[in-house]
C-alpha cells in the first residue's frame, strides 16, 4: 500500500506571480514497509513540495495521490480523515521553528501525541525516550523550546513527529545546520529505526556523501520532474551529474582524481573512508 | 488570502506606473475629499464614471480590481441593507406587511437549509445570498397563515433610505477604487518615500516623517510574509495532528494557540533579525540617507496635479451653487 503518486503535479498561485508549477507529472511509490529512501535535487527543485504531498497537508492540483488506501484529489474529501493520514506519516519540516508553541520541550513533543488521543501519562513517557532518541538528555524536557540553539531546536522537532511513532517517517532536511557528529548519530538513528522497526524512512538531503553511505534507494528531482528514482549505486555511477544539478560524493571524487592525477585504475566506487583507503593502499602496493 | 488586492503592487506598465508617487499621493486625496463634496446621486456616478476612466487610461484591468472588491463586498451589503432599515426618513416607496407564524419559522428554518446545501454545490455564491434574502422576504410578507408567534409588523422602505443606501454604497465603491489604483500602481517603497517627502515639512513640528515612513514601509513589507509564515506553521502544526478543519471545539482553541504561539515568537524574531541587518548595514536611524532613485516631477505630474485641483474645484462649485 504505502504512498503512490499518479501523475501528481502542484502549483503554487499568488497573485502577483500567477501561477508557479513547482512539480510536475509526478509518478512514484514509496512501499510501507522497509525502505529507506533518499530525496536530493537542487534548491527550489521541489523536494518540500513533494514531501508535503506524502501527508496530504496540500493537495495536488492534478493528479491523484494514494496515501494508505485515501485516495487524495484537489479537493478535500469529507469522508477522510486526514488527521489518521497524518498520524500514519509522520512529516519534520524543514525549519524546526515553524512547529514549536508550548513552553517546554515536553510540552512540545507531546503535542502531537496527544492529537491522537493518547494519555497524559503515555504521551510524557513518549515525550521522554523520543528525545533521548535523538541524542537530547532528560535536562531539556524542562528547557523553553525558542532558548534552544538551531539544532537542538531541529532534534526537538524530530522526536515530536517521533513521538508519533508513525508508519512512514518523512524528513525534509534532518540534519541540516548540525555538526558532522550530530549529523552521523542522527542518520543512524533513522536507519536504526528502520532496520528495528521496519519503518520506511524517506529522508530530503543535500549532503550526497550521507546518501551513498546510508541510502539503497534514491530519487532526484529536478526543476520540478522526478529524473531519476533507484538505486544509489545506479545513480553514482552515472558519467556526468551536472544535468541533475548534483555531485558526486566524496570518496569518489577523490579517488577519481587520484586516477586521474597518479594514472591508477583504482575503483572508485568505496562508500566509506576506510573503504577508499583500503582501495587505495590495494593501488599503491601493485 | 492570495486574492487580497488591496495594498498589493502588481508590476505593470500604464500612465499612473509613470507618475511620481507625490502626485498620486494628492491627487488621490484630492478626488477623495472631492468625493466627499459631492451631495446627489448623478454627482456621485458621474464620479464613479470618472474612476472607471480614470482606470481605462491607467490600463488597469477593471476585472482585478473588481475581483479585488470581493472580501469588502461584504461590508459593502451590510452597509446597505443597514442604511435602508435604519433610514426613516422621507416617503415610504415599499411598505409590505410583515407576518411571522411558525409555519413562517418552518420555512425560513428550510429555507435557510436549501441555501447552505446549494452554497456547497454551485458557485454563484453572491446570487444564491441575494435569492435567499429575497426568499425571505417573500416569506415574512406572504406566509399570514398558521398559529402567530409574533405580531404582524410593517416594513418600510424610505426614499431617503434607498438613496442614502445607494450614495454611500457608490461612495465607498469610489474610495476603494481610487485607493486600490494607488497601492497597484506604486511600489511599497515609493509610496513611503513619497510620504516621507510629503509629511517633511511637519519635521518642524517635531513630527518624524522618515521613522513614520520607515515603520509604514516595513509593516506594509511584512503583511504577505506574515501571512506565508501563518500558513507554514498551519501546515506544521496540521502535520502533528492539529488539523483545523477536523476536531472538536475543544481541540480547536488549543490548535488554534498552536499556531498563534509561534505567530508571535517568529515575528519577534524577524523584527529582531531584520534591526540587526539593518544596523549591520549602517542604518541609523535619523541620519541623512541618500536614494538610489531620487523622485523627480514631470509635466505629466504636472498635468495630473492639475487635473485634480480641477476636480475639487469643481466639486466646491457644485456643493456651493
Ligand atoms: N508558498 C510558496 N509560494 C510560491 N512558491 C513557492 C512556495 N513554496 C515554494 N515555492 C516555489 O516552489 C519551488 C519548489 O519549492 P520547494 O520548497 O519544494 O523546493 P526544495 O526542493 O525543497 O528546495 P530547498 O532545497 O531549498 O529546500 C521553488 O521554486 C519555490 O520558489
Ligand atoms: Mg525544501
Amino acid at each position: 500500500m504505502g504512498i503512490r503518486f499518479n501523475e501528481v503535479s502542484y502549483g503554487y498561485s499568488s497573485f502577483a506571480q500567477g501561477l508557479y508549477t513547482a512539480i510536475k507529472d509526478i509518478n512514484l511509490e514509496i512501499t510501507e514497509k522497509n525502505e529507506f529512501i533518499a530525496l536530493v535535487g537542487h534548491t527550489g527543485s521541489g523536494k518540500s513540495t513533494l514531501a508535503k504531498h506524502m501527508n496530504a497537508l496540500i493537495f495536488p492540483t492534478s493528479g491523484t495521490l494514494e496515501i494508505f488506501g485515501h485516495t487524495i484529489t484537489n479537493k478535500r474529501n469529507k469522508k477522510i480523515k486526514y488527521n489518521d493520514i497524518r498520524k500514519k506519516v509522520g512529516l519534520v519540516f524543514q525549519f524546526p521553528e515553524y512547529q514549536l508553541f508550548e513552553e517546554t520541550v515536553e510540552k512540545d513533543i507531546m503535542f502531537g501525541p496527544m492529537n491522537f488521543k493518547i494519555t497524559k501519562e503515555e504521551a510524557k513517557k513518549l515525550a521522554k525516550q523520543s528525545l533521548n532518541l535523538v541524542g537530547l538528555d532528560d535536562s531539556y524536557l524542562s528547557r523553553n523550546p525558542y532558548n534552544l540553539s538551531g539544532g537542538e531546536k531541529k532534534r526537538v522537532s524530530i522526536a515530536g513527529i517521533l513521538a508519533m511513532d508513525p508508519d512512514i517517517l518523512v524528513l525534509d532536511e534532518p540534519t541540516s545546520g548540525l555538526d558532522p557528529a550530530g549529523k552521523r548519530i542522527l542518520m543512524d538513528l533513522f536507519k536504526n529505526i528502520n532496520e528495528t522497526t521496519g519503518k520506511t524512512i524517506v529522508i530530503i538531503t543535500h549532503d550526497m556523501d550521507l546518501v551513498y553511505q546510508y541510502f539503497n534507494r534514491v530519487l532526484v528531482m529536478n526543476d520540478g520532474h522526478l529524473v531519476f528514482d533507484g538505486k544509489t549505486e545506479v545513480l553514482f555511477q552515472k558519467e556526468d551529474l551536472t544535468d541533475y544539478h548534483l555531485d558526486y560524493p566524496n570518496t569518489i571524487k577523490v579517488l577519481k582524481y587520484l586516477n586521474q592525477e597518479l594514472n591508477l585504475n583504482m575503483n572508485v566506487f568505496q562508500k566509506t573512508n576506510a573503504e577508499a583507503l583500503a582501495e587505495i593502499k590495494r593501488a599503491v602496493r601493485l | 488570502m492570495k486574492s487580497i488586492i488591496i495594498g498589493q503592487y502588481i508590476p505593470g506598465k500604464g500612465l499612473f506606473y509613470r507618475l511620481d508617487p507625490r502626485t498620486k499621493i494628492i491627487a488621490v486625496l484630492l478626488i477623495m475629499i472631492s468625493v466627499f463634496l459631492l451631495e446627489t446621486i448623478e454627482q456621485l456616478l458621474i464620479g464613479l464614471a470618472t474612476a472607471i476612466v480614470l482606470l481605462l487610461i491607467g490600463k488597469i484591468s477593471i476585472l482585478k480590481v473588481i475581483k479585488g472588491l470581493k472580501p469588502i463586498m461584504i461590508l459593502l451589503i451590510f452597509t446597505f441593507i443597514f442604511q435602508i432599515i435604519l433610514n426613516r426618513e422621507g416617503e415610504t416607496i415599499v411598505s409590505q406587511q410583515m407576518y411571522f407564524t411558525g409555519y413562517t419559522l418552518l420555512l425560513l428554518i428550510l429555507a435557510f437549509i436549501v441555501w447552505r446545501i446549494l452554497n456547497k454545490l454551485v458557485k454563484y455564491r453572491f446570487t444564491l445570498f441575494f435569492l435567499f434574502a429575497a426568499g425571505v422576504f417573500l416569506i415574512l410578507s406572504y406566509v399570514d397563515f398558521g398559529p402567530k408567534i409574533a405580531e404582524p409588523f410593517t416594513f418600510n422602505i424610505y426614499r431617503a433610505g434607498l438613496e442614502m443606501s445607494f450614495f454611500v454604497v457608490v461612495r465607498l465603491l469610489i474610495i476603494i477604487t481610487l485607493s486600490t489604483v494607488l497601492t497597484l500602481t506604486t511600489k511599497p517603497t515609493d509610496l513611503t518615500q513619497g510620504l516621507e517627502k510629503l509629511m517633511h515639512p511637519m519635521k518642524k513640528i517635531g513630527f518624524d516623517s522618515e521613522s513614520f515612513a520607515l515603520i509604514i514601509s516595513i509593516s506594509l513589507r511584512y503583511i504577505p510574509t506574515i501571512f506565508d509564515e501563518a500558513n507554514k506553521i498551519m501546515l506544521a502544526q496540521a502535520s502533528r495532528g492539529a488539523d483545523f478543519s477536523e476536531g472538536k471545539l475543544k481541540d480547536k482553541l488549543r490548535q488554534v494557540i498552536s499556531l498563534l504561539v509561534p505567530m508571535f515568537i517568529i515575528a519577534f524574531m524577524r523584527s529582531e533579525e531584520l534591526a540587526n541587518a539593518m544596523e549591520s548595514r549602517n542604518f541609523v536611524p535619523g541620519e541623512k540617507r541618500t536614494r538610489i532613485n531620487e523622485l523627480y516631477f514631470s509635466h505629466r505630474d504636472i498635468i495630473a496635479t492639475i487635473f485634480s485641483f480641477l476636480i475639487l474645484a469643481l466639486a466646491i462649485v457644485l456643493k456651493v451653487m
